[in-house]
């Protein structure tokens, strides 16, 4: 399969704070280079270092424990196959997770196809928008938000919501980076975010849970 | 997404606020509570207080998702059907490596 796009090109610059968030982890940078020279139990460690990471980003993308795991198997078998691509000017956790980004944008475009535009998919209808309630500050959520009830609200948003959320707050890529993943403007994707951010906080206020979406009920959290 | 340089702060209404809320975000860094120029508005619109305080921490919990848990493991089959599909391939063009343990 041919990947285009954004997962092996490597910014001229490493972007600065990506190393903050994705530390050099204990023993990856020698896995790395092994695996450049054909290591097999090199390639061994770099999936036990990095499956975790990498399968919780296609399942947050994805909502779907079966597709997810189909995506993680593709990731990895890309990433074996281009390792030898991958200077060091990022973060090996950040060049993985663009080359896995990128992975499942493009079999999300596939199924698009057949199933739903791109355009339908980034902007949810009217009925999953989030309603523009300001008020009712005894239903607040007092400062505070519990990962676990965060984790199964965003399981539930809307694809396109669930996509923009998860590219910024969680993987921390920015809106310019997030609209060119997804083929969109900058703008669209703030709205996105913004949308997104306001869709949790309704499903936080209150929360449903018999009302799990179509392939969801896998997802643990 | 509208210009908001040449926006009254101390005097927008809470219509005006909720427009350009996602250009505070994406220009305060994240954080619109600390943003001194929205401080007199948001006192004086308590409910915007609670919008944005609860967006924020919506924002600052997603972070500590980037960590997964230790339950969030793929089966193991994903490992084996990569093996699997390594093997194959390395009977083919790529000549790839087989690696057996994780």
């Amino acid at each position: 399969m041919d990947v285009q796009g954004l997962q092996m090109t490597q910014p001229a610059h490493p972007t600065p704070g990506v190393f903050k968030r994705n530390p050099p982890i204990a023993g990856e940078a020698e896995a790395i280079e092994a695996a450049k020279n054909g290591d097999a139990e090199a390639f061994s460690k770099l999936y036990a270092l990095h499956k975790r990471r990498v399968y919780t980003l296609c399942l947050r993308m994805l909502g779907n424990v079966s597709e997810a795991e189909d995506m993680t198997q593709e990731a990895f078998l890309h990433l074996f196959r281009k390792i030898g691509s991958f200077r060091g000017e990022s973060a090996f956790s950040t060049w993985l997770h663009r080359l896995t980004v990128n992975l499942v944008l493009m079999h999300l475009r596939k199924k698009g196809l057949n199933l739903v535009s791109l355009e339908e998919t980034i902007n949810p209808s009217e009925e999953d928008a989030p309603k523009r309630d300001f008020g009712s500050r005894d239903l607040a959520l007092t400062g505070s938000v519990d990962r676990v009830a965060l984790e199964r609200a965003v399981a539930s948003l809307p694809p396109g919501y669930r996509m923009v959320f998860v590219l910024h707050d969680v993987e921390g890529f920015e809106n310019n980076e997030i609209a060119t993943m997804l083929e969109c403007s900058t703008g669209n994707s703030k709205s996105q975010l913004h949308k997104a951010r306001l869709k949790l906080r309704e499903l936080l206020r209150h929360p449903e849970p018999a009302a799990q979406p179509n392939g969801l009920k896998e997802v643990t959290v | 997404m509208t210009e908001f340089q040449s926006l009254d702060f101390d005097k927008m209404t809470a219509a005006d606020f909720e427009q350009y809320l996602p250009e505070f975000f994406s220009n305060g860094d994240g954080h619109v509570s600390t943003d001194p120029r929205l401080q007199t508005f948001l006192k004086n619109n308590p409910d915007c207080a609670a919008l944005v305080r609860d967006l924020e921490a919506i924002a600052d919990q997603a972070r500590s998702l980037f960590e997964p848990t230790e339950d969030q493991d793929p089966s193991e089959a994903v490992w084996s059907n990569i093996q699997n599909k390594l093997k194959q391939s390395s009977a083919g063009e790529d000549d790839l490596p087989v690696p057996q343990t994780i």
